[in-house]
């Protein structure tokens, strides 16, 4: 079994105002080689900056602490932090909004062009070649070569930068809401593009979204996002017919679902500040189960195999 | 102005709407139009909840500006109770549209940020309403509406970058409900918001509709929203009305090309994750 992420206790955060808000704050996370892991969470709660951590986009100012290693190479190190070699080449990403992410200026071939240039200084007539193998995986045919993004539909545009992400040959993608732009009936075919592309090329996918039903049908396992923090991770069955922790189940009870109209029920209150330190488990105040053990911040409790939850009662789960 | 009372609020006859054109080179000295929305007839009866669902770019949008005064159709008439509102003048227009309340799609756009929500809520009553309304009337009129949304009273000293997404788009709903519309048009109210913060967001349309039972036109594109606003569904695709129904209806036995796809996108969705709630 190769490692391709190893996450341990990873900290990301920013200085604003001269005080330290940690987006992530504390992630010990191991993602297998040639898997795909969806982080799911509500926004605001690290999942953008966990994305940027593994893909080397974070912004100078940015701060870490704990660890990240991507196969044998460690990126983050404390405060130190080094990509070298890394971004483009082994991680590529699949940003959030296809319409403001390509260049208006520049035609499909040349996105194609700079990307491969700036990796491994290819030149155009190779850059044309690695685009006319790659547009037919992603069901675009040779003639977007000529477009500029603005003729292509929002759907086209997504699978452009999913064929420029693969184009570098990288082995670990980060996709980041790569829904969230696209109708909701296109939604599961770029999603199912991506598992499609994931289990060809054999990827390591991590997808980052909201989006918990459509997103989730291609995932191996599923990691749910809290204020900074990863509260229950595990195969995407088991969490999603056995949630262990209580945010999870609410997270499932609040989403629509066609063909069921019963009442929706909302998550009550918001997530805690991220300029705070708390002591106490991060979910006590929307939590309908709290009793006293959840003032001090819950150990991980370990459900069964490869299932884990940040929750004092996971194991009894009066939630089921 | 005295209205009579027919049984729809809004009604819409072959309606064929669009924009104006500039084309490049040498053409561009004479405009021409472009055209989005196709001989549309639409009716939207009292206490009725309609979904307007389509894909991007269908004209659902458009179809929102011909209905809210702000685009005038290249043919046909557009009736809000008996008045076809493109022939009134403007001030009698703008009387009548105040039946309509009208929910932007984006929370984070669609507020004044140099306006506190006092003031903000305030305006469509100042606008609208009701020339020698009292100050203390206006007030507590403003209290009430916050707290029929669910905000506590402390938020209309705030301003909108102090609220979250979810508190936005409560105000914006509050906006639109201020001066007590016979018809609620809602723009992708949650299109813009967590999963958690939608679900909140569409129980308070659902409770709104209980307490006063305005009309309610909804437009998105996502059916699952669409099914728990919404009693009948209006498909737009290729500018035209491709199907329309009772929701249920619709969705057990889909017509169109748009909602084919959308309903077995679903289907396949639930299969996949053997959801069973």
């Amino acid at each position: 079994m190769v490692l391709a992420i190893v996450m341990e206790n990873l900290k990301v955060g920013y200085i604003i105002e001269d005080e330290v808000f940690w987006a992530v704050k504390g992630v010990d996370l191991v993602v297998e080689e040639g898997t795909t892991l969806c982080i799911i969470g509500e926004s605001g709660c690290g999942k953008s900056t966990l994305a940027s951590a593994i893909t080397g986009i974070l912004p100078p100012y940015a701060l870490t602490d704990g660890k990240l290693k991507l196969f044998d190479h460690v990126v983050i190190n404390g405060q130190l932090r080094n990509y070298n070699g890394i971004r483009g080449k082994i991680t590529a990403y699949i940003p959030q909004n296809p319409g403001t992410s390509l260049n208006p200026f520049l035609t499909v071939e040349e996105h194609f062009y700079y990307v491969l240039r700036s990796n491994f200084k290819s030149d155009r007539e190779f850059s044309k070649k690695i685009a006319m193998e790659i547009l037919p995986k992603v069901n675009l045919d040779s003639s977007v070569l000529e477009k500029y993004p603005h003729e292509l539909s929002g759907g086209m545009q997504q699978r452009v930068i999913i064929a420029l992400a693969l184009a570098t040959n990288a082995q670990i993608l980060v996709a980041d809401e790569p829904t969230s732009f696209i109708d909701a009936h296109l939604r599961l075919q770029i999603i199912e593009l991506l598992g499609r592309l994931q289990r060809e090329f054999k990827k390591t996918l991590i997808v980052i979204t909201h989006d918990l039903l459509t997103t989730s049908t291609i995932c191996d396992y599923i990691a749910i996002m809290y204020a900074g923090k990863i509260m229950e991770v595990g195969p995407r069955e088991k969490v999603l017919r056995n949630p262990r922790h209580p945010y999870t189940k609410m997270l499932l009870e609040t989403t629509p679902i066609l063909g069921v109209k019963k009442r929706l029920k909302p998550i009550p209150g918001e997530p805690p500040s991220l300029g705070k330190e708390y002591q106490a488990c991060l979910f006590l105040d929307r939590c309908p189960y709290k009793s006293k053990e959840c003032y001090s911040d819950p150990q991980i409790q370990v459900i069964e195999n490869s299932h884990f939850s940040k929750c004092w009662k996971a194991l009894e789960a009066p939630w089921l | 102005m005295v209205m009579k009372n027919p049984e729809y609020i809004i009604k819409l006859e072959n309606v064929t709407a669009g924009y104006l054109i500039t084309p490049p080179g040498i053409r561009s000295l004479i405009k021409t139009r472009y055209i989005v929305l196709k001989n549309i007839n639409l009716s939207v009866n009292k206490s009725e909840r309609i979904a307007i669902v389509g894909s991007s770019g269908s004209g659902k949008t458009t179809l929102l500006k011909v209905i809210l005064g702000l685009l005038k159709p290249f043919s046909g008439r557009v009736f809000i109770y008996e008045y076809d509102i493109y022939r009134l003048p403007w001030r009698e227009r703008v009387k009548i549209l105040k039946k309509i309340g009208y929910v932007p799609q984006d929370p984070f756009k669609s507020l004044n940020p140099m306006l506190r929500v006092k003031d903000i809520l305030r305006e469509p009553l100042e606008a609208h309403v009701i020339r020698g309304y009292k100050e203390s009337k206006i007030e507590s009129k403003v209290k009430s509406i916050v707290k029929l949304v669910g905000l506590p009273e402390k938020v209309l000293e705030m301003y909108p970058e102090e609220l979250s997404g979810g508190m936005r788009q409560r105000v914006l709903i509050a906006r639109a409900l201020v001066s007590e519309p016979e018809v609620l048009i809602l723009d992708e109210p949650t299109s813009a918001l967590d999963v958690s913060v939608q679900a909140q967001i569409i129980n308070l349309i659902n409770d709104i509709y209980e307490q006063f039972k305005p009309a309610i036109l909804l437009v998105t594109h996502d059916l699952s929203i669409a099914q728990y606003i919404a009693d009948r569904i209006i498909v737009i695709e290729n500018k035209e009305i491709v199907e329309e129904g009772l929701i249920d209806n619709v969705l057990s036995n889909p017509q169109s090309h748009f909602m084919k796809m959308a309903v077995s996108s679903y289907k396949d969705n639930k299969n996949k994750l053997k959801l069973e709630f």
